[in-house]
């Protein structure tokens, strides 16, 4: 026994050695390796993820939505943690409709993250958390939703799916817009499941809320009217701008064909543009009225000044310039009302380049109005020193210079506003996310570019245009009288000349003459049949001030004349901001 | 037959011991079930609550009866423990592709555990005979070979290495402690270098795996060195002094396999730190050198044996599972006594805390 008790001693030396060894190996463990462990846990189970907030709704005058973010679910994986990529693959393939073996191989990627499809459905979403793969995650982010689809869409724009606006508002007020970006670390368990920390509130991160000056109904007025007008005359395609004339809010930017920026990928590129802003066109007689504004401006013609206009037929240097009808001896005024160029030319030479260059560029051409939209163009005027004597005569009935659409309806709009050029601007506010105001756009302080005189003159000579004998007689409204001037544009061809048969038709101008309040332009590029701007734009015109003229409730001469006064159609007025 | 003396000679300081480490097993245990994030299963604490409440009854009878009389009962109770091997291998229920649990109404058990106390009880009956001799020769330990073999082709048989390997162990330790003539032990250990590693083309492939992968462990580290990995990752994240009870993270966030049975230490590790498993070692060690010291005190060699053999039991059973969550020892299906979950684990350390206590108690019976 004495034996066995000495190797009791022995097996309890043995036992503690052991124990020694484990012990040294917890301390090893717990004290050496204790800082890269614990990285090393921290590292599986603290995820660092980027959110980015809300992005900001783009509202219509009228509160009304046009662009707002919804939120949805996206869907990705962590490739390591998935333990059959092929059977994951197959199944969630079939659930999302996307292709097997592209979604198989980014499984198999050595990849921590991978996007599996986003934005889906929730639908989609429900039928993929019920397939209960381990591995996926699901994240919130939001998506760009346009409610009336096609409405304004070239104006608005549309961003890229990382919420990045691309065109239009979008891109152009991108940082007011765009949620701010948080980091935050979510706990992630073994199965990939994340579990936020929580108190993170999105309201902090919301983007701002812009509202345009755009006017919803207006809007759709326009478009409306485009839409029939370019479709009737086959027109390649159109555009309409409607002004308010005292501050130089757009209240209508159409564009047709429509572009739907929810089905981005169904229309062309060549749609996505705001072609009112970016394009640039020959303006053809439009032109004539700020040739006009410059004669009188500078003293050197009155309306009735009279000029020979050489029966149709005038050379000018190696160049022969046409008229449409054969006239002899013309006032300043009828020149404009029946729209002779040989008229435009005499008088602009007695006017003299300098004044006309001066005049025009004082009316914005060739300089860009400073809209706030991406992307806009200068047009092209040339300096009066450059020009040769054929370009001097074909600049003032508007070729040999280039112009955008919204040049000639804001300086269409100064010859309403009494003279004053008032800078055009679509974002008249911008709020957050509870729709309190951070920010209100005041109509620009407006620049002075004729005279009250001049101005007053030449919306008399307007007028005339709209009236019996003048080009622009399909413009004239019942009850109200209309300023305007039609434009016929030869497009220059593909060799440099003037192309046979190809046509810009527009009509612009302001209603109602005494107290304008629009200014309208209409432009319809390459009509079929018909390309006179007096029958395939004037009519268009007609068609967007008599409704638009209706619904900003403005009453026609007749009534304010008359007596009756509908004190609810007032109140109703009152109601719409500043136009 | 209740003799004053059993009041006088009881072990309280053995049970105080009990009583500590298997508190500080349940506090581990409710971490290891109720803080995780997938699903908390409370069940599992209550139903380890009763399985104590089992165990002490077993407890009670085991230091009850006079461990002398197992001298007596070693065969009855060697048999019927084969028997239920035997049936596993037949009736058992299939989980995760092993045969282990045999259920009987409600509750299943592991015959695999008692098992191994029904060999230390045959070894033990066996060498008490031949304690004073002057070693044991190679036909003296063909018999102690045959009843260590019996379990362990069994147990391997459904399969449970862990189990098997534990056995020999232990039974290994009796023997060596018995004493081994020194030509039969040097015959033995040549067999064993020589034998060794024949053994690994019996293995199955993910024994073959488990053991590469435990010497490399970075070898696969998403498949089967996931664990270890993981394991080691809570253990030393834990540092010196832990994360705080309920507060570990690589328990709650299911980076810890099993993680309320074989890897629970790694939980304990993780909220206590190192003052925490060095505490627990160091209880384990006291427990360890107690039993010792039951068999130095006691005085006759059935009772000397008999808690050296249980001693050497949870003495393995601590050393492979703790040394297993820190990559010491191959990754192997080894319950930490008092603190894993598991009725058959409970149920047996209680036994061995059983026989202690009675070896302990009933000391003063063999005066000489």
């Amino acid at each position: 026994m004495k034996q066995i008790k000495f190797r009791v001693i022995i097996v309890g030396i043995v036992f503690t050695l052991f124990f020694t060894i484990i012990g040294a190996k917890a301390m090893y463990l717990q004290i050496f390796c204790r800082s890269w462990l614990s990285e090393k846990a921290a590292n599986q189970y603290e995820v660092s993820l980027k959110s980015s907030g809300k992005r900001g709704t783009i509202y219509d005058r009228n509160l009304r939505e046009m662009a707002v973010s919804i939120d949805v679910t996206s869907i990705a994986a962590h490739p390591p943690q998935i333990k059959n990529p092929k059977a994951a693959a197959k199944s969630l393939a079939k659930a999302l409709k996307i292709n097997r073996n592209v979604l198989a191989k980014r499984l198999t990627s050595e990849k921590k993250f991978v996007w599996i499809k986003r934005k889906v459905t929730p639908k989609e979403a429900e039928t993929v958390r019920n397939l209960n793969i381990d591995g996926l995650d699901f994240l919130r982010e939001h998506k760009r939703f346009y409610p009336n689809k096609t409405l304004a869409s070239q104006l608005i724009g549309f961003t890229d799916i990382d919420d990045n606006g691309l065109e239009g508002i979008e891109f152009y007020c991108n940082d007011d817009l765009k949620g701010a970006v948080s980091r935050y670390t979510v706990l992630r368990d073994a199965h990939g499941r994340g579990f936020e920390a929580e108190n993170i509130t999105d309201s902090d991160s919301r983007g701002k809320n812009l509202v345009l000056t755009i006017d919803s109904n207006i809007q759709y007025i326009a478009e409306k009217t485009l839409a029939e007008t370019v479709t009737k005359f086959s027109a390649k395609s159109g555009m309409a701008v409607v002004m308010a004339t005292g501050t130089g809010a757009v209240l209508a930017l159409a564009h047709f064909p429509f572009l739907n920026p929810n089905a981005l990928n169904e229309f062309d590129q060549e749609l996505w543009r705001n072609r009112v802003i970016t394009d640039p066109f020959e303006p053809g007689s439009t032109m004539k009225i700020f040739s006009a504004a410059a004669a009188i401006e500078s003293g050197s013609c009155s309306p009735n000044s009279i000029f020979y206009c050489e029966n149709g037929a005038y050379r000018v240097g190696r160049h022969v310039v046409h008229d449409t009808h054969e006239y002899g001896w013309l006032s300043l005024q009828q020149i404009i009302k029946y729209s002779s160029n040989i008229g435009a030319i005499k008088f602009s030479t007695k006017t003299g380049s300098e004044s006309l260059f001066r005049t025009l560029h004082n009316f914005g051409f060739g300089t860009k109005t400073g809209i706030d939209c991406p992307g806009e163009t200068a047009g092209s005027l040339a300096s009066f020193k450059k020009w040769t004597k054929i370009d001097a005569g074909t600049i003032s009935f508007g070729q040999g210079v280039s112009v955008s659409a919204l040049q000639l309806v804001a300086a269409t709009s100064a010859i309403a506003n009494k003279g004053i050029f008032m800078k055009p601007y679509v974002v008249q506010a911008i709020t957050d996310h509870n729709g309190r105001l951070i920010k209100s756009f005041a109509p620009s302080k407006g620049r002075r570019v004729i005279s009250e005189k001049t101005a007053r003159t030449l919306t008399r000579i307007m007028q005339t245009v709209t009236t019996e004998g003048g080009t622009g007689v399909n413009a004239a409204l019942e009850g109200y009288s209309v300023c305007g001037k039609t434009g016929t544009a030869q497009k220059i061809g593909k060799n440099g000349g003037y192309a046979n048969g190809k046509y810009v038709s527009s009509f612009v101008g302001f209603v109602p003459s005494e107290h304008p309040k629009v200014a309208i332009l209409v432009v319809i590029d390459e009509p079929k049949g018909q390309h006179y701007g007096g029958t395939v734009a004037a009519p268009a015109f007609k068609n967007i001030a008599q409704k638009t003229l209706a619904y900003m409730n403005i009453s026609p001469k007749s009534k304010t004349d008359g007596l009756i006064v509908s004190l609810g159609s007032k109140a109703k007025a009152c109601s719409f901001r500043i136009y | 037959m209740i003799d004053r003396r059993f009041v006088k000679y009881f072990d309280w300081g053995l049970l105080g011991l009990t009583v500590f480490i298997a508190c500080l097993g349940l506090i581990a245990l409710y971490s290891a079930v109720i803080s995780t994030t997938v699903a908390p299963q409370k069940t599992l604490y209550f139903k380890q609550l009763i399985w104590y409440s089992v165990g002490i009854i077993v407890m009670v009878l085991s230091f009850l009866i006079n461990y002398k009389s197992l001298d007596r009962w070693a065969p009855i109770i060697y048999i019927a423990c084969m028997l239920l091997l035997i049936s596993v291998l037949i009736f058992g229920k299939h989980v995760g592709g092993a045969r282990r649990w045999l259920i009987l109404g409600p509750v299943s058990i592991q015959p695999s555990e008692l098992a191994k106390i029904a060999v230390i009880i045959s070894l033990t009956r066996y060498f008490s005979r031949r304690a004073d001799t002057g070693g044991l020769t190679l036909r003296e330990l063909l018999t102690p070979f045959m009843l260590t073999v019996i379990p362990f082709i069994l147990i391997v048989k459904q399969p449970d290495l862990g189990t098997a390997m534990l056995i020999v162990l232990i039974a290994g330790s009796v023997t060596v402690f018995v004493k081994i003539e020194r030509r039969s032990l040097l015959f033995l250990v040549t067999a064993c270098t020589v034998a060794g590693p024949l053994v690994w083309f019996f293995l199955k492939g993910y024994q073959k795996r488990r053991i590469l992968t435990f010497l490399n462990p970075d070898r696969d580290p998403l498949g089967a060195g996931y664990h270890i990995i993981q394991s080691k990752i809570a253990i030393g994240s834990g540092m010196i002094a832990g994360k705080g009870f309920l507060e570990g993270t690589q328990n709650a966030l299911s980076f810890l396999p099993e993680q309320h049975t074989d890897f629970i230490f790694s939980v304990l590790a993780e909220e206590w730190g190192l003052m925490g498993s060095l505490l627990v070692l160091c209880l384990f060690l006291s427990l360890i050198i107690w039993g010792l010291n039951i068999a130095y005190r006691c005085r006759e060699p059935f009772g000397t044996i008999l808690a050296v053999g249980v001693t050497a039991m949870i003495f393995w059973h601590v050393f492979i599972n703790v040394g297993m969550t820190m990559g010491l020892m191959p990754i192997v299906g080894v319950t930490l006594p008092f603190i894993s979950y598991g009725g058959s684990s409970v149920i047996t350390t209680m036994i061995c805390i059983g026989l202690l206590l009675n070896i302990s108690m009933r000391r003063f019976l063999y005066e000489q």
